[in-house]
């Protein structure tokens, strides 16, 4: 174990590491690059799903339990399942990521929406705002920190789990892991896996420090 | 044969050594090794095979399965476990008691430095090279080399006949296999050690699989290490390099043991195998695998039945 | 990408082991991460300044591929089904620390003074009182580990386990879609039957909650 980790130490240090087309900076960019895409996707179908969902409060039972057996799809059965009826892309990779991201945005986005109290949903209407403003500029703002908390878990879950872009021949971070495990080189393993845990908290620690910027002027 | 003899003695007595005199195949008779004073094992309480990664390993592994049965012996299949680098230290560990090898990749995977081409020769280096515990035992007929194969339009446009010519486009090309072959020395390592040949990129794929086939047919990959046992290799009418200064070794197909399971029955059960089993037969029972999607399982079983290596 | 029936006809004995596997392996790291995350919670629960910590710490397991902590416990555990347990349980803690601290959180002050009046010891409040009040925020930890674990399981199918995860790789290999297919559907199902089962579970658990739901 202690061996292990001194050789993680000179495997994140050394120069030759870190440049080249199989480089820690080249990986790292790659996986950054498919998780926030991916992230964004899902946002961009989330999102709206959710907030139409919690403002109508039509589709909530379906949506939770669509959203219940997205948690339960196994990563590596979608990516092999779109690989073999797409060939070989990125497509395959993206589709599992989104599809792991959405449920998390869906049922955080819900219940931020349904958490509103709705006699300040009444009282807004009271006031005259029509559906999209109470959507907007009442409903959306107190849902916020729910939605933020959906969209952590998610891209959390993104980062650790785009690793699988490697298996289908793609790059990332991943490729130390897969690479190490056909290698039994372990030190690669445990370097890809430090490193995808430290995107993952880096990232984490950013949306919350976005959120606290967000916020500041509620608690302050 | 002295020498044979006296490596084989260096090597322990656990260790079967192929006798000089067997026929061109390589093969052993078995009354210098059926014995079982040989290994000092038994596989009353049952054998675990493991396979690796890929269709043929399987095929192999199911088969070593249908004549160790019809000799009476437990056998429990693990297939699929991944690669020689994981699968030897888990035969070491126990995990797994009996794998389908080659000779070749095993011998330069223990020893990257061996130079043993011929398959007796090849026996005899490996008996030395493997640690305590584990033994070979007489390797089959059948063969499966690594072969570094290019599409015919990559062929023509760089001149490629043999893995010489590959050091004239140094820098240009992008080879594609699986991840550990980028360490091996029947690989990167050794094309550049024996043939100067340096890549411009090396790209993970995986064993003769969908991954490094398909990088070659949409020209993601200019050089792909594929099976010599794969028939996509004639069905795409893809070209394989020629090996003038014979890095690539012999692939006999042979068992590798744990000493604690190596006992006569198994020993005879699995030379039996080898005796009968071809390259071509091999290569049939891999299609039907992966084109006919035929399970390995049953394509070994209906394999032996027909052979007369299992009712 | 079309199904072949008659694939799957020919292997329902294969694919009852291999869903047998699947779930042993998920119940089994639910169970022993139930065992961990109990006492770890009990103490997060009472010494505050060891609450941020232990849950930072499961935290950040959480963020290491599954797929790394199979390999990096190859040394350890080597290829068997230990590897694949210890690696699941190891992303159950997450969901099932939170919950139950959560679930012990939320049991009111006024209860537990009201056993401590009552001449209850420490260790029966947390037994009778405690624990079963703050069931039903657990059980939704446990409900959500398990669907997570079932879908996790197959990942184990690297390392030569994996349970429904084996019909992935084989698909994969051969370009096969029907294991594939399979693998996922009843993955799935799995993953909505463990659930409605524990679901029923929690329903037998806490008689005192079915008048009010």
């Amino acid at each position: 174990m202690y061996e292990l980790f001194k050789n993680l130490g000179s495997w994140l240090t050394s120069g030759a590491q870190w440049s080249g087309s199989d480089g820690i900076a080249h990986r790292l960019a790659e996986h950054l690059q498919y998780s926030l895409l991916a992230t964004l996707i899902a946002m961009a179908i989330g999102l709206p799903l959710g907030l139409l969902i919690g403002h109508t409060g039509k589709g909530a039972f379906l949506a939770i339990n669509l959203a219940s057996f997205g948690r339960a799809l196994p990563t590596v059965g979608l990516v092999v399942l779109v690989f073999l009826a797409s060939g070989l892309s990125m497509t395959p990779v993206y589709v599992s990521l989104v599809a792991l991201a959405v449920p998390a945005i869906v049922t955080n986005t819900y219940a931020g929406m349904t958490a509103v109290d709705p006699d300040v949903k009444d009282a807004a209407r009271g006031q005259g705002m029509r559906g999209h403003q109470v959507l907007f500029q009442v409903e959306l703002p107190l849902a916020l920190p729910l939605i933020m908390t959906g969209l952590r878990l998610a891209l959390i879950q993104v980062v650790a789990t785009a690793t699988i872009a490697a298996y289908v021949s793609f790059g990332g971070l991943g490729r130390y892991v897969f690479d190490g495990l056909a290698q039994r080189d372990l030190v690669q393993v445990l370097g890809g896996a430090v490193l995808v845990a430290a995107v993952a908290v880096v990232l984490d620690l950013a949306l919350s420090g976005l959120q606290r910027f967000l916020f500041r002027h509620r608690t302050a | 044969m002295n020498r044979r003899t006296l490596l084989g003695a260096l090597a322990g007595a656990a260790v079967t050594v192929p006798a000089l005199s067997a026929c061109s195949s390589g093969i052993t008779s078995l009354d210098s090794t059926g014995t079982t004073s040989g290994g000092g094992g038994s596989s009353k309480s049952g054998v675990t095979i493991g396979t690796a990664n890929f269709t043929e390993n399987q095929v192999l592994g199911y088969l070593y399965a249908a004549v160790l049965e019809a000799a009476g012996v437990k056998v429990t299949v693990r297939p699929n476990l991944g690669t020689r680098e994981i699968l030897i230290p888990a035969l070491k560990g126990g995990d797994i008691d009996l794998l389908p090898e080659y000779q070749g990749a095993l011998l330069h995977y223990l020893d990257p430095k061996a130079t043993a081409t011929e398959e007796g020769e090849m026996q005899n280096a490996l008996a030395i090279a493997l640690p305590a515990g584990l033994q070979i035992l007489p390797y089959g007929m059948a063969e499966d080399s690594d072969a570094f194969v290019v599409t015919q339009e990559t062929a023509k446009k760089y001149g490629l006949a043999s893995l010489a010519d590959l050091k004239k486009q140094n820098g240009k090309l992008v080879i594609g296999a699986a991840p550990e072959v980028k360490k091996r020395q029947v690989g990167v390592v050794g094309l550049k050690d024996v043939y100067g040949v340096e890549f411009k990129e090396f790209k993970s794929l995986d064993s003769s699989g969908p991954l490094v086939k398909g990088a070659l047919k949409k020209g993601d990959v200019d050089v792909a290490n594929l099976f010599t046992t794969d028939t996509d290799i004639q069905a795409n009418d893809w070209v394989v390099l020629t090996d003038p200064k014979n890095l690539i070794p012999g692939q006999h197909v042979v068992p590798l043991i744990a000493d604690r399971k190596a006992d006569s029955t198994v020993r005879k059960a699995l030379a039996e195998l080898g005796n009968v089993l071809t390259t071509a037969q091999l290569t049939e029972l891999n299609r039907q695998v992966d084109k006919d999607k035929k399970d390995p399982e049953d394509v070994a079983n209906t394999y032996a039945k027909q052979h007369g290596l299992a009712r | 990408m079309t199904i072949d029936w008659s694939w799957i006809s020919g292997h329902t004995d294969d694919l009852t082991t291999l869903t047998v596997s699947h779930l042993q392996a998920a119940l089994t790291a639910v169970f022993f991460g139930l065992l961990i995350s109990l006492p770890l919670a009990v103490v997060a629960h009472r010494v505050r300044p060891l609450r941020g910590l232990l849950l930072g710490l499961s935290n950040i397991l959480f963020t290491i591929p599954s797929i790394a902590i199979f390999v990096l416990l190859l040394p350890i555990s080597g290829l068997t089904r230990t590897t694949t347990v210890i690696g699941l349980t190891v992303y159950t803690l997450v969901v099932l620390l939170r919950n139950t601290v959560e679930g012990l959180d939320s049991v009111p002050a006024k209860t537990k003074e009201a056993a401590k009046a009552m001449g209850t010891r420490p260790l029966r409040t947390l037994l009778t009182v405690e624990l079963p009040l703050a069931l039903p925020v657990i059980m939704a930890g446990v409900r959500i580990a398990t669907v997570m674990s079932i879908s996790l399981v197959s990942v184990a199918t690297y390392i030569g386990d994996g349970g429904l995860g084996q019909l992935f790789t084989d698909g994969f290999q051969r370009n096969y879609p029907t294991p594939v297919i399979v693998g996922v559907v009843l993955t799935l199902l799995l993953a909505v039957v463990a659930d409605a089962l524990l679901v029923a579970i929690q329903y037998v658990l806490t008689p005192w909650k079915r008048r009010r739901a």
